[in-house]
């Protein structure tokens, strides 16, 4: 299964860090009805993610709900705790960016998005996109070559809706 | 299974340098040292993050004075995820070296690893410290259950050494 515009993404349950610990999430329930914005990154507190990707939709983050987006979602191969640590430590959580793991990685794999990088200590990774979602359906997709960060920023994703 | 008496098999860890990732054998670490090495099941974790590394942050310099040359924590994390971790919880300051096995390749290789999916937590590490000389394991406390910190803690190290 690839992304692209038009196509749906696959069912699978993704883990988040709920008031009482880890919860799982189904991704077809977050997106059924809604219109809402999911990217995805390498891992929580690498360089990139922490100083360019998630700022810029920490930045963008009012502009498209006032553009209708209902829910602005962040997947990445990670467990609950880190991404809880490291939503608070970035301000995304603040930002109102709801944090998803994959934590198996199985969804990242089944999309043909994964990396991996021994030499960095990152084994089936997601390489970087960002995607608009309406009733499940792809209605924008900007995905970045593997190592970038440059389409699929806030920015360049809310330009086009 | 992991046991004392049990020479470490040699595993090469990705580690997180001044000047960027770099590999490090732990065959190279052990040789001819004295070596505490703590396993946990996660950075940021409850149990790890508030009873399981304040014990060795504390207990850091009482080890060091009783000839302990390297004092080790190990998760399935990678080294960024650890990295943080590191500094946030105070081990970077006590000098407790961050060990990321990111692919778990150590510990499956010693039967140590558990699953917990609904918490997002696949191929992790079961609670543990450990003396390791010269590579063979000469003290092993581990956890029944990995939600627990009663026997693996630093003070418990430190009074049988």
């Amino acid at each position: 299964m690839t992304i692209s515009v038009g196509g749906t993404l696959p069912e699978t349950n993704l883990v988040h860090m709920g008031k009482d610990g880890p919860e799982i999430v189904s991704l077809h329930a977050k997106l059924k009805g809604r219109k809402v914005v999911v990217f995805a990154l390498p891992g929580a507190f690498t360089g990139p993610c922490s100083t360019a990707h998630i700022p810029s939709f920490i930045r963008t983050a009012d502009a498209f709900r006032a553009k209708g987006v209902a829910e602005i979602m962040c997947i990445s191969v990670n467990d609950p705790f880190a991404l809880k640590a490291w939503g608070e430590a970035t301000g995304a959580t603040a930002a109102g960016i709801t944090h998803l793991g994959d934590a198996d990685g199985s969804f990242t794999k089944g999309l043909g998005m994964d990396f991996t990088a021994p030499h960095l200590g990152l084994i089936g990774r997601s390489n970087r996109y960002a995607l608009v979602i309406e009733d499940g359906v792809i209605t924008k997709a900007n995905i970045d070559e593997p190592g970038v960060c440059n389409i699929s920023t806030g920015e360049a994703l809310l330009a086009e809706i | 299974m992991l046991s004392e008496g049990m020479t470490l098999p040699d595993v090469v860890f990705p580690v997180m340098g001044a000047d960027g990732m770099k590999s490090v054998s732990l065959l190279d670490i052990l040789k001819a040292r004295r070596v505490v090495i703590f396993a946990v099941p996660g950075a940021f974790t409850p149990t790890c993050d508030a009873a399981h590394m304040p014990s060795f942050v504390r207990t850091a310099d009482a080890l060091r004075q009783k000839g302990v040359d390297e004092i080790i924590c190990l998760s399935v994390n990678d080294a960024h995820v650890m990295r943080v971790w590191g500094e946030q919880s105070g081990a970077a300051k006590a000098g407790i070296t961050m060990l990321a096995d990111a692919d778990a390749a150590f510990t499956k290789a010693v039967g140590m690893d558990y699953f917990s999916p609904k918490s997002g937590m696949l191929h992790r590490s079961r609670r543990y410290a450990m003396l390791v000389e010269n590579g063979v394991v000469t003290r092993l406390h581990l956890e029944a259950s990995t939600g627990v910190c009663d026997i693996s803690g630093g003070e418990t190290m430190l009074a049988e050494i």
